[in-house]
Order: structure tokens, then C-alpha cells, then sequence
């Protein structure tokens, strides 16, 4: 089978033909959805008044949260998040009123004339404050090993240091968009665009007071998401499908550019405060580390993101005493969501710059103090929570890759360099990954599918995950036509809907083609035992003489046949319609769970992991002290995705993952006034990398031959890891900022590396210096 | 007097008016007009403001050869008036039928083969981007193929896949289906751009002018001084796609081919104000460095191909990105009204915040930068937070001329650090007359530090800006030697 199969929509992206909600064709009855907003971070609303809005010409209806049928709620695990706010306001962009109306000017002109009445109340707008007023959003967790305050104390070295990581907006490339369009009686049928169909289906059902099977939601694709519409992406579909139901009309949102960038979660900003113990070799000894978390308003996934930022605090280093806490802040901002990394990399970056810390303490080089504290493979492979970290390829991944990088003599020649230049320095540094693949909740490890196939021998796969550009449909069709034995060009992957596949997981924890390949391949199974019995008789029918098995038979080449006889064959057509006519059913629902994971939240204990993805990064950058500018000059990253399911899409997640994490750690920055109003609202302030931000010599490898056992044909999930590879390019920045004092002072340093940040840091150095 | 504008889209001229039964009004952009049309759904607006590239398409029009010339532009900030006389071409036009297989272009194809388009939202921009790149360029350098992408922004791919498609898909000489249909369009071109009658709309409270030649745009400037006026619109059409604010009076100088020209003699540079920077930075390339050096980094290519010099400076920002560097090229301002003309030295035209003295019979026809003999330098530099397609935290220019070491003329000019681009005179007054040397610079930096009040912002805080402002000097005294 082709391991390079390009995207399925590939065709219909480059020629302008792929359908995203913006461009269905919907008949002239549809409107246009506006949401108003909070302006203000924090107040009691004591009245709003929509009358005048009502008159303005082609204004069908404005809703404020009385006009709610159902409940008033949109949180997704905790009911902490209201649908419209009705008597208070937690954050600038919170949605108080919405409009539909026939043209947009008609909702911008009504929207001008509603009054909301605002007693402004005082809003906690960064995290220090939150935490100097308790202001607390869940339960404090923690996660130990052995004694670390002891082993702390009697540590031959012990350093401390605060981090403070940054929020990052997901700009996605499609604002969040959903289109609802009420049918008979209180039936809905919503085309949104989230990660979540089946989570979707439940608020719009709550919301509208109706059942879960009078609304169906469509998701055919997601132009970006990246984590931004797991939950997020229910808000507008809530919206969308109130307005829809009051109108009686189709009503669609596409949220503004500004608008969305204002009134949606981030990645969550992290403070954290950490103590580490070693020994003059730079062997840990004990690690302590606090992290907090910038929750936003309301809970979202803060408990679930805190708590995989915590089961990555140790990144792929074993800690012997260990102490870890975690703690998420409720804030006057919006409600921060899930990202990329979904926490990891906010806990990594803490343990990476501990360790950078420990080597410039004891002059050495921090790609050797990696290496001295990497999980070992018989003995140290134990994580703070309990797993047992199992086909390690920790090891086998730095070899490689300090050598196709030439690490040693790049990190001589960068000294060279930077003794020799007065202004510009460079920077090196080598960052791994070790990434523990699965829902840390544990039941959402499940997936559903449904195949049919029709009577032609053409095959529709319906599963549970959401196509959102990562080439799951892709790698699914390859999963489906490798075990059907059939050309790819006989099958096609649907619109996810839930009404063909129910009761789904989000598309989210890399999990996407390991959850829903296992249950696609299960439906196929199904199938193929059917297709079997009736390939055996009718073989037997044709050609009398040979005798045939079912446990023999092979589908491979568009047809059907027994490997002990493979002259007499099927085509695989025939025996589909042959099916038909004996009465033999070509379709089937496949389920699967991942066996064996949990985890004990109380205790933080437990093995949550199905297993670990790996990977490593060796990048260089060089910086000017004067202007604190960067630039990022090589890449090379080796990473582990077992035996891929598509190299060409793996690829492209790792090269754009690793992108990603490098604009959260460089030039995405976000920040907020006095009041908290989102300064950073648009592209023109809000810098996400371009075309050339990326490594000038960017080299991107997979590690070979490591079948991962277990999995849909032995591959790995590569959605997120390759993320928090980005990290690399932070730590190469830090390198070559402290290369200004030849490495003798730890630089003051935070996350995201802005040129402020850089220049600040050099600016201190070369004071200090002087 | 024309009252419908003509451009060639579909192989054919297409018509549109603005008329109370049109769904258009003058100011709808040409992403409105495509998103409108049931087949042209490809192009997406992901921005509103020229910065992402969802609604890059690709302008076509008859060149100094009498060639068509491409250039891609930001459908979500071009107003269809100034499409008249050009050929539109969208992602839909790019693959064709033979014997009813469709056949994809090159650019497409080859983003197909290096898994370039992930969630597909960005793609026909970037397949635009990459269209217009294969029509101008055989085997691009790297640089040119950045300078091409780097208003299209991706949130997916990480560009890598991108980049190698760009180098495969344009080894060739450019020739494909568009090649042969050339001469057609270029007889369908002519036609509309034959009348040079002025274009005028009103509707409602709108009301749209776009003359063809410089007699009448001026004497349009003065029957009308209250109209906006535009040329590329990249920064005036964001009061209407940001702002929602419905723009009233304009006058569009975007057909004015009299405002386009460049010449060079003994003593100076003389650039027409309709120029788009793009063709600027070109000029620049070989004779004017600095100007160069910060037309690289201003914008992306979509809209320097759009943004004109006149613009740049007629709206006098305070971040404006050429606007220090021609104060510090002593650059002159010509200003012409009917049947009068005046030069006026670039500082004194800019007076203010967002302010210049432009009387309101007038408009901006041409800078001139006077040439600068072997003992002077001029160098630009632009500090941001992203390098390229960003908005200067501090832009600055400098020009020095010195006399046996000794620095006998000096001029410090910023951008970013104050409500109008503006010099350092006390550290301008410090230097005057001294060495031009290390040390003298690490005391005139002190100077620098106390001599602005910049503001904190969305970019950077105040004490960056200072810090940055100071160390360019150095960098410039580096640079010098």
C-alpha cells in the first residue's frame, strides 16, 4: 500500500472546491448570526434593552438569556460557563445578547442600539492576583514519589527559579463557524465546526430543552483547530442554533476575525516555581515544581490540561523524589481551552529550563545533562505517577540525531563564533519529547464506527473523529482499503454525523486515527467474516475441485481468494452484489477501547498511558544583542511515529507542530490592558509565523523500523508531540543570550522569547558585565 | 463619465454597476464580489486587513511590453473600481478541461505532491501566491519565494512543504494555459481601458470617483476636497473591512498612469507618488539601498503591489515605515493643484500625528530624493516584533557625512518613538563635530536615552523602545565601518 497517499481533500483545497461552512449553498431564507459582547471584565448587568435593535429593518430576532428554552449552560464538564450572560459578566468578550438578521449591516446597525446597563465590578486580570486572593477554579492536585523536600535538603546542588510561560491564541485560519437549520417540528440539524460533534449534539439539545436524537450535527471539515474548537467550537453552535430556533430560519456565525480572537480561550499562561537537587555530575535528585494555571473564567478543560501539564512535568527524565503540584486560577478572561500539547508543553518547559539551569550552574554541556537523566531502559523507569516508561527510544533517538546534526562540532563552532563576535551570537540547544498518548480521562478511549458497503463494492466509512486538515480521513481510507484489499479510489470517508456514529470522543489527544482506525478496522472485521462464509461457498460453487477455507481466505487486489489456492479468485465487486442477493449484510458498526489505562486523580497514581510517543530536536539560532532579534538557522528533529500510517501527512504534522511551538516560544504574544481588553486582537498585533520564521536548513526524520505493538498497524499517534519540540528553539535563545558572559550568569528568561524579552535578558547581562 | 466599471474575469468582460437594484455598492471589495458568486467560494476572507493571504488572488493587466504583467493582491481590501481594466483571476481559474479531464496547473499539482495543503483554508491563497510567483520567476531563489508566501499565513503545515513545492512548480519558463489565451485578454483589456472618461458612483451616501488622467483627478481634488483619497486603499479600506464604517467621498487615483513614473538625473531620484511599492523597492534595488532594505520587510508582496509611496506618506503615520528614511534622505515632497505646483521638504510636510500640509486642492505627485556623494551614508533599520509582515516597534534611519573622521553632518530620524516619525536633534547636536567613534557613539546613546517619551503598547513597553532606539546607533556605527 502507498504510505504517501495524499490528503483526500488535497484535490478539492488546491482548486478552491473544498466545502467549509462559509461556503455551503443554503437557501435565500438563511441569516446572519451577530453575538454582542461583554465590555467588561467584570460586572452585574442591571438591564438590557433590545426594543430599539427589534426596529431596524431585516432584524428577525435579538436573544438575551430569558429567551434560553433549555438551560442556561455551556460548560463541558463542570456547568460553570453560561450560554448568554444574564447577570453578571466575568470577561471582556462574553456573550450577553445575539442577533439574527437578514444582511450583516442590519446587525451591526441593531446591535449599535441595544443598551446593556453595566455596574462595573473590580476583575482580577493577572495571575499573581488570583493566586494572592485564593482566587482558586478547581480542586489543588499533586502527584509524588519518595521524599522531595528531604532529598532536596541533602542534595549536593540545589537551584530555584520561577517560569512563566504565555498564552497562546490558536488561529485557526477558519474563524469559529456553525450553521443550524431548524427542521420539523423541534428537530435541529447543525453544520459546525468543532472537534466535538457529539458534545455539540448535547449542549444544542440542552439549550433548546429537546432531545439528543432531534438534533444532529455535521461536521465535514474544520479549517484549523488545533484544540481551539474541542469546546469552543459548541459555543457558537449553541448560539447559532438558538437564534435558528427562535427565526424559524437558518441562521449561520462566522465569527469576525478580532471578534473570535476576543471572545475565545487561549493556550493557558502558566507561573511556576520550581526546585531541583543534583549531584556534581548533574544527576537529578529531587525535583519540586508548582504549577499554576491562568483557568480564565470558568473551568472549560483546566482540570484535565492541568493535570496532563503535571504528568509531563518530568518530560522524559526520571525523577527519584518527587514532588509535583498543580493548581488552576480563576481569572477575568476568557475561559482558557485546550491547545496543542493540551498542558504538556507548559510542564515541560519548566523541568527543560531547570535543567539548562543545572548545566550552565555546573558548566557543562545541557545536551550531556539530558542524557545523564533520561529514563533508563531496565532500571529509573518509573514516572512520578506510576508508569512504567516502556519501549524507550530515548536513547537510540539522541545517538542519531547528535550525530546527523553534528552536534559536538556545531556546538565548537558556535563557541568559535561567538568569541569572535562582539553583537550577534549564536545558540544551540538539543530538547526531547516523550509524550504519553491517550485521554487522561480515561473513558473517553473509545471510539465508534459505521462501513457500509454497497452493492458495487464501493465503501462509505463513517467514524467519530473530525477531519480538521491533520489527514485523519486519509489515513482512515488507507486503514479501510488495506483491509478490504481494494483500490483507495473505492472508498470514501463521510462527514462525520452524529447520527451515523453516536456517543463520540472529541478529535483531540493525538488519539484521533488510534481511536477510530481500531474501531474502523473492527467494523471491516465484521464485515470480512461475513464476506468470507459466503467467498468459501460460493468459490466451492465455481470451482468444485481444490476445497476451500475460511480461515484461509485473503482480500488483497480487489478480489477474494484462498492463499493456498490464489488461481481462484473473486473480484471483490462480485462478491458485494453477491452478498446482496444472499441476503448477507454489507454493513457493520465496529467499536473499540484502549485496554488497560487509568488513572487515580486523589492519589495521582495510575498508568493513563496507552503508551509514549519520542522525539528530539537539535536547533541553532542566532540573535543581535543590539536589537534582541532572532533567527532561527537549522532544525533537525527525529521523532518516533512506529510505523506510519502515512509518511507524507506525518510529516506535515511534525513539521507543523514543531512550527507552532516555535511561534508560541518566539513571537506570539499575548496581552491585555488595564482593563482587560485583549490588546493582541488581530494579526497586525498578534504575530503567528510565516514562511520565514522557519529553520533556513530544516531536516525532519522518523525514526525506523519501531512498530509500535498494539496499535492500528503498529503506528503512533503524531498530532501533538512534535509541538514541544519548539522548546528546542527557546533553549537555543536562552544559549546564545548567555553566551554574551560566556555562559557564566543564568540570563533572565521567560516564554514566549520575544525580542523584548531577548534584548532585556542581553541588556542585563552586558550591565552586569560592566 | 463612466458609471459601470469593466474587467476581464471568466474569459470574458464582465460588467458591474451600482445601481439601487446592484448588490453592490462602489466599496465592495473584490472578495465580496467573488464570495458572491455561487462557483467562487474558493477564495476566503481569514483576516479582513491584508495580513493572512485567505483572499490572495491574482491581477492581470498590459505592462510597459505590452505584456500582461501579474502581480498578487488582497482581495479583502481592493474596492472593485479598481479592478477596472484589469483581468481577475481566482484558484477556480487555475486548472482547465482537455477532452474533459481536468488538468491541474503546475503550482497546484505540485502542492498536491509535497502534502502542502493540510486543512485547506489557506490553500487557494497560497496556490494564488504560488500562481503569481510562476509567472514571474524561473527557478526562484529562496528569497524571492519567501518574499512571495509571506503574506500568506498557514497555521498548519509549518511552510516546509510549501517552500518545495514552490521550488518544483516553478523550474519552468512560466508558460501554461494562461500563456495562450494572452493575446484575447490583452485585446479584451484594451478595449476598457480605450475610454478614460472618469468612473462615477453615487449611491446612497457613497459616492466614487476614479479619474484616468492627473488634470482630472485634480480637478476632481478640487471639486470634492472633503473625499478620501485612495490609490492602493491598503490602509484607508480597513476603516470599511475593520470598522465598519461606510466611507463616504472618494477619489480613487488608482488609473492615474501620469503618477507612475520614475526617472533618475545627475542630481536626484524623482519617484511618482502612484507608484506601488513593490515597483519602488525594485527601483531601489540598485541605486538606493536603504530604501530597499526597508521595502524587504514592508508588508508582504501583496501589498506592496497595492501600497503606493504617495500613501505611505499622505497618511503620515507615526510607524510609517519610509517616512524616517526620507528624512533622512532629505527627501522633497511634490505638490500639485490645478494649474499649481510646489515642493516642500518631507519634514516640514509632516506636521503631526497622522497630520502633513496638504492643502485640500492638492495631491501628492512625486518624491524626490537627492542623490548623495561617496562620503555620506544612509542606512535604514526596522525593529519588530515578527521580522517580516509586521508593524515597526522602532524604525529608524540615519545619515552621516563625515569630514577626515569628524562627523560634519548628521541626521537621526525615528519612527515609533514618538506621535510623529521624528529626529533626535539633542543627540543630532551632540555628535555634530565630533569623531565618529566608539566611544563617541556609547556617550551620544546616553544622550539618546533621555531625548524620547515613547509609549507602551501591544508591540512593546516603553523602555524597549528607548533601549532599541539607542543601540541602533551603535549598530549603525557598526555598520559604518
Amino acid at each position: 500500500m502507498p504510505h504517501h497517499q495524499p490528503h483526500d481533500s488535497a484535490e478539492t483545497h488546491v482548486t478552491g472546491a473544498s466545502v467549509f461552512i462559509e461556503d455551503m449553498p443554503v437557501n435565500n431564507q438563511l441569516l446572519y448570526g451577530k453575538v454582542v459582547y461583554s465590555k467588561h471584565a467584570h460586572a452585574l448587568i442591571w438591564g438590557i434593552d433590545v426594543s430599539k435593535g427589534l426596529t431596524v429593518q431585516g432584524v428577525h430576532c435579538i436573544l438575551t438569556a430569558k429567551d434560553i428554552p433549555g438551560e442556561n449552560q455551556m460548560g463541558p464538564v463542570i456547568h460553570d460557563e453560561p450560554c448568554l450572560a444574564e447577570r453578571e459578566v466575568t470577561f471582556i468578550g462574553q456573550a450577553i445578547a445575539l442577533i439574527a438578521a437578514e444582511t450583516e449591516a442590519a446587525a451591526l446597525e441593531a446591535e449599535k442600539l441595544i443598551t446593556i446597563g453595566y455596574e462595573p465590578l473590580p476583575a482580577i486580570l493577572d495571575l499573581a492576583e488570583a493566586i494572592a486572593l485564593d482566587n482558586i477554579l478547581a480542586p489543588v492536585r499533586t502527584i509524588e514519589r519518595g521524599d522531595a523536600e528531604g532529598a532536596l535538603r541533602t542534595a549536593p546542588h540545589l537551584l530555584r527559579g520561577e517560569l512563566v510561560t504565555g498564552a497562546q491564541e490558536h488561529w485557526y485560519l477558519e474563524t469559529q463557524t456553525a450553521l443550524a437549520i431548524p427542521g420539523e417540528g423541534r428537530e435541529m440539524m447543525m453544520h459546525a465546526s468543532s472537534q466535538n460533534p457529539a458534545e455539540t449534539q448535547a449542549i444544542v439539545a440542552e439549550i433548546l430543552g429537546i432531545q439528543k436524537n432531534e438534533v444532529e450535527v455535521e461536521v465535514k471539515r474544520i479549517g484549523g483547530a488545533f484544540g481551539g474548537k474541542e469546546t469552543q467550537g459548541n459555543h457558537v453552535a449553541a448560539w447559532a442554533a438558538l437564534l435558528a430556533n427562535a427565526a424559524g430560519r437558518p441562521v449561520k456565525i462566522h465569527l469576525f476575525r478580532d471578534d473570535d480572537q476576543i471572545m475565545t480561550g487561549k493556550r493557558h499562561r502558566f507561573h511556576s516555581k520550581y526546585e531541583i537537587g543534583f549531584d556534581s555530575r548533574g544527576l537529578i535528585q529531587a525535583y519540586k515544581v508548582e504549577l499554576n494555571a491562568d483557568g480564565g473564567s470558568s473551568t472549560d478543560l483546566s482540570r484535565a490540561i492541568l493535570e496532563r501539564a503535571m504528568l509531563h512535568a518530568d518530560n522524559a527524565y526520571y525523577l527519584p523524589n518527587v514532588s509535583i503540584t498543580g493548581k488552576a486560577w480563576k481569572t477575568n478572561l476568557p475561559s482558557n481551552t485546550a491547545f496543542r500539547g493540551f498542558g504538556g508543553p507548559q510542564g515541560m518547559a519548566v523541568i527543560e529550563n531547570a535543567i539548562d539551569h543545572i548545566a550552565r550552574f555546573l558548566k557543562k554541556d545541557a545536551a550531556d545533562v539530558r542524557f545523564l537523566n533520561f529514563y533508563r531502559l531496565d532500571e529509573h523507569n518509573l514516572t512520578p505517577y506510576g508508569e512504567k516508561v516502556e519501549n524507550n527510544h530515548l536513547f537510540r533517538i539522541f545517538d542519531k540525531l547528535t550525530d546527523s546534526s553534528s552536534y559536538q562540532l556545531r556546538r565548537q563552532e558556535i563557541n568559535r563564533f561567538n568569541h569572535e563576535n562582539e553583537f550577534v551570537k549564536k545558540g544551540l540547544a538539543l530538547t526531547p519529547v516523550k509524550f504519553g498518548i491517550s485521554f487522561t480521562t480515561s473513558f473517553l478511549n473509545q471510539a465508534g464506527a459505521l462501513v457500509n458497503i454497497y452493492t458495487d463494492g464501493t465503501v462509505l466509512v463513517n467514524h467519530g473523529g473530525t477531519e480538521m486538515g491533520q489527514g485523519l480521513h486519509a489515513k482512515i481510507l488507507r486503514i479501510a482499503s488495506a483491509s478490504l484489499g481494494i483500490s483507495p479510489g473505492k472508498v470514501r470517508v463521510n462527514a462525520t454525523n452524529t447520527s451515523k456514529v453516536p456517543n463520540t470522543s472529541p478529535t483531540a489527544a493525538s488519539s484521533g486515527s488510534d481511536l477510530n482506525g481500531m474501531a474502523v478496522k473492527n467494523a471491516i472485521d465484521l464485515i470480512k467474516e461475513r464476506l468470507g462464509i459466503l467467498a468459501v461457498a460460493e468459490l466451492s460453487a465455481r470451482y468444485p475441485g481444490p476445497g476451500f477455507s475460511p480461515g484461509n481466505l485473503v482480500f488483497r487486489n480487489n478480489c477474494i481468494f484462498d492463499k493456498e489456492h490464489p488461481l481462484y479468485k473473486i473480484p471483490f465487486d462480485q462478491l458485494c452484489s453477491l452478498a446482496h442477493v444472499n441476503q448477507v449484510s454489507l454493513s457493520a458498526t465496529g467499536f473499540y477501547k484502549t485496554p488497560g489505562v487509568f488513572f487515580d486523580r486523589e492519589t495521582g497514581q495510575g498508568s493513563p498511558f496507552f503508551y509514549y510517543a519520542y522525539g528530539m530536536a537539535v536547533s541553532e539560532v542566532i540573535i543581535d544583542t543590539l536589537t534582541g532579534a532572532h533567527r532561527l538557522l537549522r532544525s533537525d528533529i527525529l521523532h518516533d511515529v512506529g510505523d506510519s500510517l502515512n509518511e507524507g501527512i506525518d510529516k506535515g504534522q511534525v513539521e507543523g507542530g514543531f512550527i507552532q511551538g516555535v511561534g508560541w516560544c518566539t513571537t506570539e504574544e499575548i496581552k491585555w490592558d488595564k482593563l482587560g481588553n485583549l490588546l493582541t486582537h488581530s494579526p497586525d498585533t498578534y504575530k503567528i509565523p510565516t514562511i520565514n520564521d522557519i529553520p533556513r536548513d530544516f531536516r525532519v526524520g522518523f525514526l525506523q523500523d519501531v512498530p509500535n505493538q498494539g496499535t492500528i498497524r503498529r503506528s503512533k499517534a503524531v498530532g501533538e508531540p512534535p509541538f514541544m519540540l519548539g522548546l528546542s528553539v527557546w533553549l537555543a535563545i536562552k544559549d546564545a543570550i548567555s553566551a554574551m558572559d560566556d555562559h557564566e550568569t543564568e540570563p533572565e528568561f521567560s516564554l514566549p522569547a520575544t525580542g523584548e524579552v531577548i534584548l532585556m535578558a542581553a541588556e542585563k547581562l552586558k550591565h552586569s558585565r560592566a | 463619465m463612466q458609471e459601470t466599471i469593466r474587467f476581464v474575469f471568466d474569459d470574458r468582460i464582465v460588467e458591474v454597476g451600482f445601481s439601487d437594484s446592484s448588490i453592490f455598492k462602489p466599496t465592495s471589495t473584490v472578495l465580496t464580489f467573488l464570495r458572491s458568486l455561487p462557483s467562487f467560494k474558493g477564495v476566503k476572507e481569514g483576516c479582513a486587513e491584508g495580513d493572512c493571504g485567505a483572499c490572495t488572488v491574482v491581477l492581470a493587466e498590459i505592462g510597459s511590453q505590452g505584456k500582461l504583467v501579474y502581480r498578487t493582491i488582497d482581495s479583502c481590501l481592493v474596492f472593485l473600481p479598481m479592478i477596472h481594466g484589469k483581468q481577475l483571476i481566482t484558484v477556480e481559474h487555475l486548472a482547465f478541461y482537455k477532452e474533459r479531464h481536468r488538468i491541474l496547473h503546475p503550482v497546484q499539482e505540485m502542492l498536491i505532491k509535497t502534502n502542502g495543503s493540510q486543512c485547506g483554508y489557506c490553500t487557494p491563497g497560497v496556490v494564488m501566491s504560488l500562481f503569481g510567483l510562476f509567472k514571474t520567476h524561473q527557478n526562484p531563489s529562496r528569497e524571492t519565494i519567501e518574499d512571495f508566501l509571506t503574506g500568506n499565513l498557514c497555521r498548519c503545515t509549518g511552510y516546509q512543504a510549501i517552500l518545495e513545492a514552490a521550488q518544483k512548480a516553478c523550474s519552468g519558463n512560466g508558460t501554461d494555459h494562461f500563456s495562450q489565451y494572452e493575446p484575447g485578454v490583452i485585446g479584451m483589456l484594451k478595449e476598457i481601458t480605450g475610454n478614460t472618461d472618469t468612473f462615477e458612483c453615487t449611491k446612497g451616501t457613497q459616492h466614487y470617483l476614479k479619474p484616468f488622467t492627473l488634470t482630472e483627478a485634480l480637478r476632481l481634488r478640487k471639486a470634492f476636497p472633503a473625499s478620501v483619497i485612495i490609490n492602493g486603499s491598503t490602509d484607508v479600506a480597513l476603516r470599511q473591512t475593520k470598522k465598519k464604517e461606510l466611507l463616504t467621498g472618494i477619489i480613487d487615483l488608482s488609473g492615474v498612469e501620469e503618477m507612475c513614473h520614475y526617472a533618475e538625473d545627475q542630481d536626484a531620484f524623482v519617484l511618482g507618488a502612484g507608484l506601488s511599492l513593490e515597483k519602488v523597492r525594485l527601483f531601489a534595488k540598485e541605486r538606493l539601498p536603504a530604501l530597499h532594505n526597508i521595502l524587504k520587510v514592508f508588508g508582504s508582496l501583496q501589498i506592496r503591489n497595492m501600497a503606493t509611496l504617495g500613501g505611505n506618506i499622505g497618511s503620515a503615520s507615526p510607524i510609517g515605515d519610509t517616512l524616517p528614511l526620507l528624512i533622512a534622505y532629505k527627501a522633497k515632497i511634490r505638490v500639485c493643484s490645478h494649474g499649481a505646483e510646489r515642493t516642500i521638504g518631507i519634514g516640514d510636510f509632516i506636521t503631526g500625528y497622522r497630520k502633513i500640509a496638504l492643502g485640500d486642492d492638492e495631491l501628492i505627485t512625486e518624491i524626490i530624493i537627492p542623490k548623495t556623494g561617496p562620503e555620506t551614508l544612509v542606512s535604514s533599520y526596522k525593529v519588530s516584533k515578527r521580522r517580516d509582515m509586521d508593524i515597526s516597534t522602532v524604525s529608524a534611519a540615519f545619515r552621516i557625512e563625515l569630514h577626515k573622521g569628524t562627523i560634519s553632518e548628521i541626521i537621526l530620524a525615528y519612527g515609533g518613538m514618538a506621535p510623529a516619525p521624528v529626529r533626535a536633534i539633542k543627540t543630532e547636536n551632540f555628535l555634530n563635530g565630533k569623531s565618529w567613534s566608539r566611544s563617541t557613539i556609547e556617550d551620544a546613546m546616553s544622550v539618546l536615552d533621555k531625548e524620547f517619551t515613547p509609549i507602551s503598547d501591544a508591540r512593546a513597553e516603553a523602555g524597549y523602545r528607548n533601549t532599541v532606539a539607542k543601540n541602533l546607533l551603535m549598530k549603525f556605527y557598526l555598520d559604518s565601518n
